[in-house]
């Protein structure tokens, strides 16, 4: 255990050094970019806009910091997106049948659509987690395949058709509403952030998801069992996604199975791979992820606000993922080897 | 991967039993392909009928010529995810070049000329574009490609402004579509051709070996001085020019110019090529595996829609296929060490 510490204390030094580097460039950026909007756009600053960048910005924040822990442990979830899909149409349809059953305890019914919903999750995370670290399937397959079964299931559920019937008090006095002037999607994204910041720095989890992705040899002789980490890591990255959906469900109001799909996923990896996150594994830090994920979040704000055609957006998303990652590959290049 | 070959040389005894064991578990694939096909045809005679047989084989020429491509980039532990964006940018520029062509009043070959010349033009730049931010920049193949597929499908989506682009002269889907060479249908004679080029290309040139070298020990290509930068770019280009004439193909079958036509292409590419057997790990694989994934594909998915299997649920049924293609391949990998 001792040797484990001992043996990602140096690539720690090294993430420290290249995170340091980064910490300079995507605030900067993130700051040039509001200070430029605002100065052009008053509507960008407007109290309206501003809630919608943070609703948005903390669902992604949410998917992203789950996806950035497999990262960093050396897989990948492509599931992510479908998973906001599923736990979005489990959660509605839970709460219909419950509600049906007991009509007007909604403590009853907010509880087991909830529940049910992070079961989904935990559901997925777990099949992905078995593959990878049992079975030995590369984690790309493996969740490339549970992301076309998880979005059947979801379609399958549904038809395709949103499902309502939830309490009100879930989507009004959960979903929609706002504590100390935040949206609900906003303390819930804090808390998850923290939370994880917590777990990668002081539990023995996150110094052993370094670990693993860092150099899994090393991580076997140190005595780490890999497999429960790395699914522990697909858990927590799926049920993170089952919980957007949730929030999502209860922001609009409905259950939907078209919710998440391909773009949360594609978005969820840019974000963390823009944070900083290496996909070699054992580098990255979630609150760069975070801060990231609302850059992502205002630069789509931004080009819908200068009326940038919606076609043409995502060749800057493009263009700003391939630069951000060539720049860290051409700094790490010009260092010399630790 | 330098381990595989030492543990065959010390095993050098008892090859013989190691070499049917491994002919059993090659015959896997081929096996559950037919079983699956009869399985069908239990349900519904139709399947076995000549005129779905070829139905088959000519959806299966689309996907394999992908599956190809995207075997290719695999080869070497890359990917090309905008495999799928690139063929809706092929499609939607060549179909507009053409349009462009016709209108001003140019004669059929030029108009031909004018589409090929766009599309394969826009597949190489693709193509270009992935292989020197992967070779030269040093970006992993992942976050390249993802960063192509988002620019490719701002580029088509622009270009058509997101509606069909009509305008496709008859000749160029008689050429490519629905004409046929020696009574073989146009797709499936091009797919049989370009197949037998590249496995040429692979198995018996200098470049092909090399990909496989560059898949199996990237440090040793390098110390044995392949320039392994300008194979990777040569690599990436030969994908989406692949990617660029399936794109052309398909094109011609529509009749028009998709902005969506790529959809969900990439992921299907990468499907087709790893549950034929080729490895994600790289070194692995080739025109068979591609091919025999695709078939496989195809031939689930034309069972499931004879026998009236929901969608939704063929989705499931796909997503589990890959993950136990792939896992039967790495046990197939154990056997065979």
């Amino acid at each position: 255990m001792n040797t484990a510490l001992v043996a990602a204390a140096p690539r720690h030094v090294i993430s420290l050094r290249s995170i340091a580097g980064r910490i300079g460039l995507l605030p900067a950026l993130l700051v040039m970019l509001v200070a430029g909007m605002s100065a052009v756009d008053a509507q960008f600053y407007g109290i309206i806009n501003v809630l919608n960048i943070l609703r948005n910005a903390s669902l992604l924040a949410i998917v992203a910091c789950g996806q950035a822990l497999v990262i960093i442990a050396g897989g990948f979830d492509l599931s992510v997106g479908a998973v906001v899909a599923l736990a979005s149409v489990v959660t509605a349809k839970t709460m219909a049948a419950t509600s049906a059953a007991f009509p007007g305890s909604n403590g009853l019914i907010i509880a087991s659509g909830v529940a049910a919903g992070l079961g989904c999750g935990v559901v997925v995370g777990l099949v992905n987690g078995f593959c990878v670290a049992r079975l030995k399937v590369s984690g790309f397959v493996v969740t490339l395949g549970t992301m076309s079964a998880t979005a059947g299931v979801g379609l399958m559920i549904t038809n395709g058709i949103p499902v309502y019937g939830m309490p009100e008090l879930f989507v009004k006095g959960f979903g929609r509403a706002q504590a100390l002037g935040l949206p609900t999607a906003a303390h819930v994204a804090l808390i998850v952030i923290l939370a994880m910041v917590f777990a990668q720095r002081r539990t023995l989890f996150g110094r052993y998801v370094y670990a693993i992705g860092g150099n899994v040899d090393a991580a076997v002789v140190s005595g780490v069992s890999i497999r429960r980490h790395i699914v522990g890591t697909y858990v927590v990255s799926s049920v993170l996604a089952a919980l957007t959906g949730i929030l999502l469900t209860a922001q609009v109001g409905s259950g939907q199975a078209s919710f998440g799909g391909d773009r949360m996923m594609l978005q969820s990896i840019a974000a963390a791979v823009i944070g900083g996150v290496s996909l070699r594994g054992g580098v990255g830090r979630i609150e760069i992820v975070a801060v990231s994920a609302l850059f992502l979040t205002i630069l789509g704000n931004a080009l819908n606000l200068l009326h940038v055609d919606s076609r043409l957006q995502p060749v800057f998303l493009g263009v700003i993922m391939v630069a951000a990652v060539a720049l860290d590959e051409l700094s790490r290049r010009s260092k010399p080897r630790v | 991967m330098s381990d595989l070959e030492l543990t065959v040389v010390t095993k050098d005894t008892d090859r013989p039993k190691l070499a049917l064991g491994r002919r059993l578990w090659n015959a896997v694939l081929p096996v559950a392909l037919a079983v699956l096909l009869l399985g069908f045809a239990a349900v519904d005679h139709g399947v076995l009928s000549p005129a779905n047989l070829l139905n088959i084989a000519q959806q299966t020429s689309y996907l394999a010529l992908f599956a190809m491509a995207q075997t290719v980039v695999i080869l070497t532990r890359g990917f090309d995810l905008a495999l799928g964006p690139t063929v809706s940018m092929v499609s939607v520029g060549s179909a507009l070049a053409m349009a462009g062509a016709t209108a001003s009043g140019h004669g059929a070959a030029a108009v031909l000329l004018a589409g090929l010349g766009a599309g394969f033009a826009l597949g190489i730049a693709c193509g270009l574009f992935n292989g020197v931010v992967v070779a030269l920049l040093g970006v992993n193949p992942f976050v390249a490609t993802l960063g192509s597929y988002n620019i490719a499908i701002g580029i088509a989506t622009t270009l058509s402004s997101g509606r069909p682009v009509q305008g496709v002269p008859a000749p160029f889907s008689q050429i490519f579509y629905s004409g046929s060479i020696f009574g073989v249908p146009a797709a499936i004679a091009i797919t049989v051709a370009v197949g037998a080029g590249l496995h040429l290309l692979l198995a018996r040139t200098v470049f092909g070996r090399s990909l496989y070298l560059i898949g199996t020990n990237p440090r040793a290509a390098a110390v044995a001085g392949l320039p392994v930068k300008r194979i990777l770019v040569a690599t990436y280009v030969l994908c989406s020019g692949l990617a660029a004439l399936g794109a052309i193909m398909m094109t011609a079958r529509t009749g028009s110019g998709e902005p969506n036509l790529g959809g969900a292409l990439s992921l299907q590419a990468i499907a087709g090529a790893v549950v034929g057997g080729t490895s994600l790990a790289g070194g692995r694989g080739g025109v068979g595996t591609a091919v025999l994934g695709a078939l496989f594909i195809t031939i689930l998915s034309n069972g499931m829609n004879l026998t009236r299997i929901d969608g939704y649920v063929q989705m499931v049924v796909l997503g589990a296929i890959v993950i136990v293609g792939v896992l039967l391949d790495r046990l197939r990998q154990e056997r065979s060490q």
